[in-house]
């Protein structure tokens, strides 16, 4: 009995982190749609999140909620420089696929090692949103952040949802991803839009971020890891696929905290990544996905 | 054309030149020895393993950031044999290879099937997947402890133990690797190479094999690099996962965009100046890393073909 508890315990954590992967994945789903560009450097946005956030706590002493704001409007930030910098130049020249690639993982390096120099290499972790004791449920410990991040992640997905339905700029936005010239024969700035889709990418990474690190830790050089099972949601899903990447997210948390369980913490990683070139090798177009 | 007319020595000028260069610098560190013959047998190392990348990128197009795997394969392999089992160097680095190619052509079939981002990002799995594995399979790999004590190069009684006896070995094998690609280049399997980067459809409807073609670049490539893992377990007597992070792969990169993709001499010299770069800025240790991503950046936006491809345009336009 006890062990069915544990299994139950472990898939609720795994169903909570896998919402994480899956708002990583949105990230990736909302500048790949807007530009046909896979960032490399979501990761960093997502370490970002986490880690303004400490040091606007720690070194800035702001109360948890206006930190927690502020890492959003931070990584915002730097997902517009990122765009702007490295990204736009790319792209007037129009520059083939992999130096894209290539020229946002180098952002990725450079976001990393600036936090290293400006912050330090030791992990840092964020309190609990909620200092309250863990709900049991027949004998299964839920921790009360998983359920934040578990109803906070269906709240950014709706809350998406309806400004890509509702508002003029989401609207906009998909008119870009669904055909960017015809797009700018009605008047939508194209290229504003581009920025746009960063700023947003990078926000949503933030906050994911922010939800992950009370239950883990972070660090400069966390962001290839996050950003890489981001990109296993995004795939599993169909890439391009918001709803299908936070679907995506969950099925790889549930995945890896069932190899945790089976074959040891060391090896969720091997995991994770035999499962991306599963799918990759198996059925690039994601679960969701049609085969084309 | 009108280039084609001017003689082959003037046409060939600025190339030839960033030849000398390379020479120049190796030469020095071969009369100076010490620091400097050390940071240029990293160099030399990298040059083998940045040529193998030059292959698979610059001459036929495709796109890899897991070579970091088949180097490590070489140098677990190197490492292993030559210290539990005490075999000879020479056999270990060739059973290396034939570890690497045998990944590799396993690994090839379904990956190169892929295509852009899928493609990148399979690579990567590739590479994350193999460090992850040196770092878990302690019982061979003995994890983040690494395996010490790996005897030099050396062939029967000849053994590289000297900075310069080190430094002279590679670069006879970096002249070997650099005629081969030249060769390579020339070759029927080079201008299908060519043919596959320009078009893979193109080339396709031409006859071409694109798939058995993309597989042979990516073996050359996996054994280059394979070479290179061992060469540097030999050179440096220690091996442990650090060695092929991300870290490899972005340095490859750099080198590669530096020196000039799809040149014979960018790689070797793109290795050359990177690796001295930071000698040159001794005190920033901390931020060796965020120099290689700006200057990355910064060559990909301004100079995407790199010294090599711009001492060949320079010599187009003398040559008209």
């Amino acid at each position: 009995m006890d062990n069915m508890h544990l299994v139950l315990q472990s898939l609720i954590s795994g169903i909570s982190i896998g919402c994480v992967y899956g708002l990583i994945g949105i990230g990736f789903c909302v500048i790949y749609n807007a530009s046909g560009i896979v960032n490399f450097a979501q990761g960093a946005f997502v370490m970002l999140g986490g880690m303004v956030t400490y040091v606007l706590i720690e070194r800035f002493q702001m109360p948890y909620v206006v930190a927690a704001l502020g890492a959003i409007v931070v990584t915002g930030f730097v997902g517009a420089c990122v765009e702007r910098l490295v990204v736009r130049p790319l792209w007037n020249r129009s520059a083939p696929m992999f130096v894209m690639i290539l020229a946002t993982l180098a952002a990725q390096i450079v976001i990393e090692r600036l936090t290293y120099i400006l912050v330090d290499d030791q992990p840092k972790t964020l309190p609990a949103f909620s200092d309250l004791p863990p709900i049991m449920l027949g004998g299964v410990a839920i921790n009360f952040q998983s359920l934040w991040i578990m109803a906070g992640s269906v709240l950014i997905v709706v809350a998406l949802g309806l400004f890509f339905k509702t508002t003029r700029t989401g609207k906009a936005m998909r008119a870009v991803s669904i055909n960017a010239e015809a797009a700018a024969l009605q008047g939508i700035p194209v290229s504003l839009m581009l920025t746009l889709a960063f700023v947003l990418s990078a926000m949503l990474g933030a906050l994911a971020g922010i939800l992950l690190t009370p239950t883990q830790y972070t660090a400069f050089n966390m962001g290839v890891p996050f950003a890489i099972s981001g990109f296993i949601a995004a795939i599993i899903g169909g890439f391009g696929r918001p709803l299908g990447a936070f679907l995506g997210g969950i099925a790889l948390g549930l995945i890896q905290a069932m190899a945790i369980l089976g074959l040891g913490a060391g090896f969720k990683n091997v995991a994770a990544l035999s499962l991306l070139l599963l799918f990759l090798f198996v059925r690039p177009s994601g679960l969701l996905g049609s085969t084309r | 054309m009108v280039s084609e007319q001017a003689s082959p020595r003037s046409r060939h000028f600025a190339s030839a030149g960033i030849w000398v260069l390379a020479a120049l610098i190796v030469g020095y560190a071969l009369v100076f020895g010490g620091y400097i013959a050390t940071i240029v047998a990293f160099a030399l190392i990298y040059g083998v393993f940045v040529s193998g990348l030059n292959i698979f990128m610059g001459l036929t197009a495709q796109v890899s950031f897991g070579q970091s795997a088949f180097a490590a394969i070489g140098g677990y392999t190197s490492a292993v044999l030559t210290t539990t089992y005490e075999w000879a160097p020479l056999p270990g680095m060739l059973a290396g290879i034939v570890f690497a190619l045998l990944f590799a052509l396993v690994i090839g079939f379904p990956t190169l099937r892929l295509k852009g981002h899928y493609l990148a990002m399979a690579t990567l799995a590739i590479g994350l997947i193999t460090y992850e594995i040196a770092v878990e399979w302690e019982s061979v790999t003995q994890g983040y402890m690494g395996i010490s004590g790996i005897p030099p190069l050396g062939i029967g009684p000849f053994e590289a133990i000297s900075d310069r006896q080190i430094l002279a070995t590679l670069s006879v094998i970096v002249v070997i690797v650099a005629f081969a690609v030249t060769r390579i280049r020339k070759s029927r399997l080079g201008r299908a190479f060519a043919a596959v980067a320009g078009s893979e459809e193109a080339a396709g409807a031409l006859g071409i094999n694109v798939a058995r073609y993309k597989l042979t670049s990516f073996l050359l490539a996996a054994g280059l690099a394979s070479i290179a893992g061992s060469l540097f377990v030999h050179v440096v007597g220690y091996v442990s996962p650090e060695v092929f992070g991300m870290h490899m792969v972005v340095l490859a990169f750099t080198m590669v965009y530096i020196g000039g993709l799809g040149t014979v001499a960018g790689p070797v010299i793109g290795a050359l100046i990177v690796s001295l770069l930071p000698e040159l800025f001794r005190g920033m240790r901390d931020s060796q890393d965020l120099a290689y991503g700006i200057t990355l950046i910064l060559i990909l936006i301004y100079a995407p073909k790199g010294l090599a491809g711009l001492a060949q345009s320079f010599d187009a336009r003398r040559g008209k």
